[in-house]
């Protein structure tokens, strides 16, 4: 009897250690499809939350600046076909956020070109106006007032000019040749506090025609903000240096100054590796480097603002390479009053101003004398006798203007000796006529 | 001017300004320069005035006419160039201190014998 309890012991013992078996088997497919489910569950959270990622972060952030790309993904994704995918969403929404930029970025340059170019004319029609009010008026109130309209419409046309260069007109005036000391007053001419301006150096260069204009409104620009950013009590100074192989406008404020991060996006602006946007300007837009850096590049200048000046403010070099320069043409200050003046420059005085070339009558009645040269017989002593004399004179008229003026003064006395001569000469002849 | 003439605009010849500094000046006005006065610290337009000036006297109309500037601004300029020296301005001589108009057509009339 007793080996029946044994044999059910054995059992038992083996049964349990079939169980027990078992049990621990379980037990580790357990653990295992735990491990595996929490990995799964992580990955599907990682993709859940890189998918959020994507479209809260990634896609807004590329549609705002298309710039910043943040780094692609959580390590648990890398090399995923997954992860593929979200690059190549990224990549197809890039190009068509791009390809939307660059139409719309097209069609308002396209837009602002028309419409500036309409109020360029306006602002050009304008000045001519302008001009002509200013020489047609002689009363100090009335100059005033005409200055004022002057300036406001210079900046006008200042402002309507740098857009229409930043859509990718031309900035609109040909002008001849100009000595590059008009061309910084030029400048000077456009801005709104033109009077803190000071051009210190004056250098005999000229810039050449095609690039007058556009140096103009680059420096007007640069002069712009140099006035704007620093205290209205402040001078901008400007001075000009001749360099080895062309010359620098070199303009300093007392202002602000820029920080390191300001002058790097500058920079950029400047020499023109960033592309300009037009939809892009900020409000209010900004877009004085912008359009430096288009015409900079266009025409073949340097700008840069890099260094500060000894004030503490900025200082903006423009540097114009010879190509872009000339000699300033000899003004004509001698060969003009000869030429033109000559005629009108009266020994006696005279009503009227104009060149009367033939004899008429003055204002207050009297004959006009005709201009003869150069009444050589009458500075003979023996020949200022008679009225007769100057008859002499007439026929030689024909002696150049060109020397005439040249005289030294013991010629304009004898000049003058032989008229006082002639007049009294023409006074003994008729006693009567004697006041 | 060298260069175009609408580029330098009048307000920034005269620095804003628009009053002369005396009021005596009109179309007439004829102007000398004085020899020999230094022209470095002047603008190039009160420079090329003293350059006009130099060979004789000038009107200012003239003057203001070969400078491209109005009138009023030429006066402007006129006025700070008497102040600093560097120009005389002479008033015409009033018609009543000429010689009779009868006389100067008797002259007249001579030369036209004499021709």
């Amino acid at each position: 009897m007793s080996q029946i309890p044994q044999a059910v012991t054995w059992c038992l013992a083996a049964g349990l250690l079939v169980a027990l078996v078992l049990l621990v088997a379980q037990w580790r497919a357990a653990r295992a499809r735990e491990r595996s489910l929490a990995g799964l569950r992580d990955q599907l959270l990682a993709r859940d939350e890189e998918a959020h990622r994507l479209a809260t972060v990634r896609l807004p952030a590329l549609a705002h600046s298309a710039v910043s790309h943040p780094p692609v993904t959580d390590p648990l994704l890398t090399g995923t076909r997954y992860a593929a995918d979200l690059a190549s969403v990224v990549e197809q929404f890039a190009g068509a956020v791009e390809r939307a930029e660059t139409r719309a970025d097209q069609s308002a340059k396209a837009a602002l070109k028309g419409a500036v170019r309409a109020l360029q004319g306006l602002a050009n029609e304008q000045q001519v106006a302008i001009s002509e009010m200013q020489e047609r008026h002689d009363q100090p109130a009335v100059l005033r007032d005409l200055l004022e309209i002057d300036h406001a419409n210079s900046q006008f046309g200042r402002r309507a000019q740098a857009i229409a260069v930043l859509c990718g007109s031309w900035p609109g005036r040909q002008r001849t040749s100009s000595a590059l000391t008009d061309v910084v007053r030029g400048a000077k001419s456009r801005i709104r506090d033109y009077k803190r301006v000071e051009l210190r150096t004056v250098v005999e260069l000229a810039v050449v025609s095609r690039a007058v204009e556009p140096v103009v409104l680059a420096v007007a620009e640069l002069l712009d903000n140099a006035a704007r950013h620093s205290q209205p009590n402040t001078t901008v100074e400007v001075n000009l240096q001749p360099a080895h192989n062309g010359a620098c406008v070199v303009i300093d404020d007392a202002g602000v100054g820029m920080d390191p991060r300001e002058i790097e996006l500058a920079g950029q602006l400047l020499t023109g590796q960033r592309s300009v946007d037009v939809t892009r300007l900020g409000d209010p837009p900004q877009f004085g480097f912008a359009v430096i850096g288009v015409l900079a590049a266009r025409y073949g200048f340097g700008v840069s603002v890099d260094t500060r000046s000894p004030y503490g403010g900025v200082r903006a070099v423009v540097f114009l390479p010879t190509a872009l320069l000339t000699q300033v043409e000899q003004p004509p200050v001698v060969a003009l009053p000869v030429a033109a003046a000559a005629p009108a420059r009266h020994t006696e005085p005279a009503r009227h101003p104009e060149p009367a070339p033939f004899e008429g009558r003055t204002q207050g009645g009297l004959p006009r004398r005709r201009r003869r040269e150069p009444l050589a017989s009458l500075t003979e002593p023996t020949a200022g006798t008679a009225p007769g004399t100057p008859a002499a004179g007439a026929t030689e008229a024909a002696a150049g203007t060109a020397d005439a003026w040249e005289r030294d003064a013991a010629d304009t006395a004898r000049r003058l000796g032989a008229f006082a001569r002639g007049t009294r000469a023409g006074r003994e002849a008729d006693p009567t006529d004697t006041p | 001017m060298g260069g175009d003439r609408g580029l330098v605009r009048p307000y920034v010849v005269t620095n804003g300004r628009f009053e002369p500094t005396r009021n005596t000046f009109d179309l007439v006005t004829l102007v000398t320069a004085v020899p020999d006065r230094p022209v470095r610290t002047l603008s190039p337009e009160q420079r090329r005035m003293v350059d006009l000036c130099t060979h004789g006297a000038l009107s200012l109309a003239e003057v203001a006419a070969h400078l491209g500037l109005p009138l009023s601004v030429a006066k402007v300029l006129l006025g700070d160039l008497v102040d600093s020296g560097h120009l005389l301005t002479r008033a015409p001589i009033p018609a009543a201190q000429l010689p009779t108009s009868q006389l100067l057509q008797e002259v007249l009339d001579g030369l036209r014998a004499r021709l």
